[in-house]
């Protein structure tokens, strides 16, 4: 914007253009605040993983005398219920761009289903391994100390993420977004992909490793 | 991005953030989304805790003045100076750099209407007047013992107000981390017309440095509470070395943020510095890039230094070694800061402010505390002073004779900017030299108490360190004398004080080109800026701030779109 036409709207009297202008500026900062806070979650999350794996090479061997391996191919099955999730948010997201309004709103409930879908599958696999642990989160020690806050935190996340995207869906119907302004829809699929790419993080030094 | 060539101003962020004006009581002085409210908000908050971590800084002097211990029991004195280091770390110098002048200064400086999220500003400063309460609310159910640091296993076997403290500086940390990514949102997509980075007043640049701080040291340190506090309340073991955990690693957790949030408590004193200086000497500041990108390099190499203050917990000698060295590193951008500084003094037309006393006090005692930070980052010192009062000696010279001599500073320098009135100078001359003299007498002592061997947190001590121990408290309550006139001058000139006008300094930067108080709508126009604020010489470099009010208020949008 060139300062000699930097004419500010004047109240009462706004063109379209003025308008289209102040939302543009606001989605920017939004979206900037919002990446900012993803970076600050993810350093939330690797504070957490790094007490994991310290703990986990403090030298009394992993898992720790006592513990079973974990289950693999449950939680490669509960993965890939996560995965499609961020999959079909994807396909949500681009039908709404495109004005495809029954779509996105079935694709958006598939996502809400599959993310509660994979609660389900982490209630009972915490239920399982509770069972093994004879029913007490202190009792389990380094390992329970590790895998439960860093995966509970994660499954706090998706529920997060799934009461985000309810309210989104509950949003769109009510006609709060259009196919050009939507920042609200962009944040929640970020967010849902950012609840996704831990997941991939987690699954992989609590599972492969 | 703004970019401008040959006074042409292209580009330019979201300058018109203006709101309604506020109408009621409440919402203009009470949940106000102001950000120069909120700053003042913040400023008045953490006085008053500075007043109650003051007080119990007195405690611990009296205590120390006999060596079997002249007030209280072990057990409570262990309570003090926890809750005293808490206090002062948390809920005075962060608040006050940060939420309190960071917010009331730089929007202004780099010709913002407000922040870029005014009701996040509003949120983050009312979650810190609770989580302070909640803080001292440790004191009802036994405050923590092990220090600001709370190292385990001691503070897993503290009473139960050590959950509450890691609540409570939980609560501060996500306020801090809102503070952090609001303030850098802002600082890149609201600069006015034209107000490129290499023109921004070294302020906003000390809080461009300092915000990512805030926003992923927090961050870190929270998980490190959370841990804490998960096994204190459910016993699971993260910590207790009886069942499998590591207190090293609490450690490290609570480094990677505590040695970052040092920076966070120097940096934008560094700025405050850095704007006090050339007004008062009336010369263009020197080496304006060095000092900006020196901010930038101590922010970054503060990310890597935390385990120095773990040299004595076992740490792999290959490993000391690297800390050792970039601590050392973090002398070089430290010393371009300082002979920057001193340049600028240099050939000067030097006024002697009250503010220019704080500044150029800062230099002296924050550059003695920075050397003896050198000293401490060598190893085979560090094994010989850690945890004796040198360090005691140390940290105080770095956070009250730099970050609160500062802060004095900076009162004394936007007083008149927030209330519209001049402090008394007088007053301010008698403050500054009592703080002076009893914050030297107090602290100067303890180097030599701590070479001699006096370990820090003890009730009691060797008969041999009393005598120093004297010299020390005696001189505390010079200190506090000093305070305690800065808060009268501060309440006085309130009602009393000489109107000041827009600009009393004759300063240069954007919020002096403004009237004092700054009205709710900041400027009337969004200035175009056509060069750094720090050339005295030539005339100031905005256009477009006289005339009349602009009358828009944006539509509002929707929140949420």
């Amino acid at each position: 914007m060139a300062l000699a036409s930097s004419s500010y709207p004047v109240a009462g009297a706004q063109t379209h253009g003025e308008v289209d202008r102040l939302y543009a500026e606001t989605r920017d900062l939004r979206l900037n605040g919002f990446l900012l806070f993803m970076v600050s979650d993810l350093v939330l999350f690797s504070s957490f993983i790094f007490a994991y794996l310290y703990l986990r090479n403090s030298g009394q061997g992993w898992p720790p005398p006592g513990i079973n391996r974990l289950d693999v191919a449950f939680a490669a099955f509960n993965s890939v219920v996560l995965f499609g999730s961020g999959t079909t948010m994807h396909f949500a997201l681009e039908n709404w761009k495109h004005g495809h309004f029954m779509k996105y709103a079935n694709w958006l409930i598939a996502t809400i289903v599959l993310g509660v879908t994979f609660l389900g599958g982490q209630g009972y696999e915490y239920y399982t391994l509770m069972a093994r642990l004879h029913h007490t989160w202190s009792g389990s020690g380094i390992f329970g100390a590790s895998f439960f806050t860093l995966t509970g935190m994660h499954g706090l996340h998706v529920f997060a993420g799934v009461c985000f995207l309810t309210v989104l869906l509950m949003q769109s119907v009510m006609g709060k977004y259009t196919p050009q302004k939507y920042f609200g829809l962009t944040a929640g699929t970020l967010y849902w992909h950012f609840v996704d790419v831990i997941w991939v993080l987690l699954f992989s030094i609590f599972y492969l490793i | 991005m703004s970019v401008a060539v040959h006074g042409e101003v292209h580009g330019g962020g979201v300058a018109d953030h203006i709101h309604p004006e506020p109408q009621t009581f409440v919402r203009k002085y009470i949940f106000s989304i102001d950000h120069k409210i909120i700053g003042i908000q913040y400023i008045i908050t953490s006085f008053v805790f500075m007043g109650l971590g003051g007080l119990l800084a007195e405690l611990i002097r009296v205590q120390l003045m006999h060596h079997s211990g002249a007030l209280v029991n072990p057990d409570t004195y262990n309570e003090l100076y926890s809750i005293h280091g808490s206090t002062m770390v948390w809920l005075v110098i962060i608040p006050l750099l940060t939420g309190g002048f960071g917010n009331f200064v730089f929007p202004l400086q780099i010709g913002a209407r407000d922040v870029a999220f005014p009701w996040l500003n509003m949120v983050s400063f009312w979650i810190f007047p609770p989580a302070g309460l909640m803080l001292y609310s440790s004191f009802l159910m036994g405050a923590p013992v092990a220090g600001w640091t709370e190292y385990p296993p001691m503070s897993l076997q503290g009473a139960a107000g050590t959950s509450m403290w890691a609540a409570a500086i939980f609560l501060i940390g996500v306020s801090s981390t809102m503070t952090g990514i609001n303030f850098l949102v802002t600082l890149l997509k609201m600069r006015a017309p034209g107000m490129t980075f290499t023109r921004m007043p070294l302020f906003c640049w000390a809080q461009f440095a300092t915000a990512p701080l805030l926003m992923i040291a927090t961050t870190a340190l929270g998980a490190a509470l959370a841990a804490l506090f998960i096994e204190r309340q459910f016993g699971v073991p993260f910590f207790d070395p009886t069942k499998g955990g590591s207190p090293v690693l609490w450690q490290h957790m609570f480094w990677f943020y505590s040695h970052p949030a040092v920076y966070i408590m120097i940096l934008p004193a560094f700025g405050m510095i850095s704007e006090i200086l050339p007004t008062f000497a009336r010369k263009p500041i020197f080496g304006y890039k060095m000092i900006a990108f020196s901010s930038v390099a101590i922010a970054l190499l503060g990310f890597m230094v935390w385990a120095h203050h773990m040299f004595t917990s076992g740490l792999a000698p290959w490993l000391q070694l690297p800390f050792m060295i970039l601590t050392f590193f973090i002398a070089i951008p430290t010393g371009i800061k300082i002979f920057s500084w001193l340049t600028t003094l240099w050939g000067g037309k030097i006024q002697f402010s009250t503010a220019m006393l704080f500044a150029v006090g800062f230099i002296a005692t924050f550059t003695f505390g920075g050397i003896t930070g050198v000293f401490l980052a060598a190893v085979p010192f560090d094994l010989h002073a850690h945890g004796t009062y040198f360090i005691v000696a140390h940290l105080h010279y770095v956070l009250v004779g730099g970050s609160l001599m500062a802060i004095l500073g900076g009162v004394h320098f936007w007083y008149p900017k927030m209330s519209g009135r001049m402090m008394n100078e007088t007053l301010g001359k008698w403050t500054f030299w009592l703080f002076f003299i009893g914050f030297n007498g107090t602290f100067i002592p303890m180097h030599w108490l701590g070479l001699l061997g006096m370990p820090r947190r003890v009730a009691t001590y060797d008969p041999q360190f009393q005598t120093w121990n004297i010299v020390a408290t005696a001189f505390s309550f010079v200190m506090t004398a000093a305070l305690l006139l800065f808060f009268i001058n501060a309440l006085y000139s309130l009602r009393n004080g000489r109107k000041a006008g827009p600009n009393p300094w004759n300063a240069r930067t954007l919020e002096w080109q403004i009237p004092s108080p700054p009205p709710y709508y900041n400027f009337k126009h969004v200035p175009a800026v056509f060069a750094a604020p720090y050339d005295f010489a030539e005339p100031l470099p905005y256009r477009g701030l006289e005339g009349e009010l602009d009358p828009s208020v944006p539509a509002p949008v929707p929140a949420g779109h």
